[in-house]
């Protein structure tokens, strides 16, 4: 497998699990909370799709995504649906960083754009802004 | 070729005497250093540019206190930003890293006008970002999309203060 192909697939991987728990977020959440995470969920539904087209257009079959996902907390209300929000964020910014390594311009510019759009997202949820966004501690 | 303790050891009257007869022109004992690759320039104008942003912020906090609170915790990313750039550099061997400013520009007559300039020097910064990803080496190219990444949030962020002005 490629460098692109496995980059992308990892991407691929992270906004199949975005979706999965902004649809675990989006339960506990009302009113404009609730309507931005539709909003996001729409975008990666939307980010999902142009993955899947640039794997299938590099010869590659796109990772399918799991039935269920092992949230790193427990959701009960507002906040902690926030809070997850903001993580499913982070771990797409990282997600998108390893695009970013590959050699092929289109797609680090591709991968950087990602970056901005969920590190955009994680503070949007979260308030908060961080110096590095997707880099390892 | 002259060595080092010749020349040294030679007087003034002397050295160009001595230069003259070992047929070695001063150029060539003193070579010119090494060129600075593309890739490094551009870390060093990545550099500068971090300079340039923190002193815009330094200035807007100077003028308005007010938005000391707002703008100090996205300045500390900026001299994060600069930190980590900095420690990049590392050709030439004893290369002069920038430390000077070289962009001041005149800072907004309002508190919004202030966030404005940030907020479009912020976006400027991005976008130059972006266009340093091309050829940089894989982990150069992760550093910068990770600043401009963190940068966009700044635009993001001064945006939201200056639309609740």
């Amino acid at each position: 497998m490629s460098a692109e192909i496995a980059a992308l697939q990892n991407a691929l991987a992270a906004e199949h699990a975005v979706i999965y728990g902004y649809g675990v977020a989006g339960a506990m959440l009302t009113g404009a909370s609730q309507a931005d995470a539709v909003a996001d969920w729409t975008a990666h539904l939307t980010a999902r799709d142009n993955l899947e087209s640039r794997l299938t257009g590099l010869g590659a079959t796109p990772v399918a995504a799991s039935p269920a996902y092992q949230l790193p907390f427990a959701v009960t209300n507002a906040a902690t649906a926030a809070r997850l929000a903001a993580v499913l964020e982070d771990g797409l910014t990282r997600a998108y960083l390893g695009v970013v390594a590959v050699s092929d311009p289109g797609l680090r510019s591709f991968g950087a754009r990602a970056m901005q759009a969920s590190a955009n997202r994680a503070v949007a949820w979260s308030g908060t802004t961080t110096a590095f966004p997707g880099m390892p501690g | 070729m002259l060595s080092r303790r010749q020349l040294l050891a030679a007087s003034p009257t002397t050295l160009p005497l001595f230069l003259s007869l070992s047929a070695c022109a001063g150029p060539a004992v003193l070579s010119a250093p090494p060129a600075v690759s593309a890739q490094t320039t551009s870390l060093l104008h990545a550099v500068t540019a971090e300079l340039n942003l923190i002193w815009i912020y330094n200035r807007a906090m100077a003028a308005y206190s007010g938005l000391g609170p707002a703008l100090a915790p996205l300045r500390a990313e900026h001299e994060a930003h600069l930190a980590r750039l900095r420690a990049w550099v590392i050709e030439p061997p004893g290369k002069h890293l920038p430390d000077t400013v070289t962009a001041r520009p005149g800072l907004g007559s309002t508190e919004v006008a202030a966030l404005r300039q940030l907020q479009a020097a912020e976006q400027t910064a991005v976008t130059t970002l972006m266009g340093r990803l091309d050829g940089a080496p894989a982990s150069l190219a992760q550093l910068y999309a990770s600043i401009a990444a963190s940068e966009a949030t700044h635009a993001s962020v001064l945006g939201a203060r200056i639309a609740s002005s």
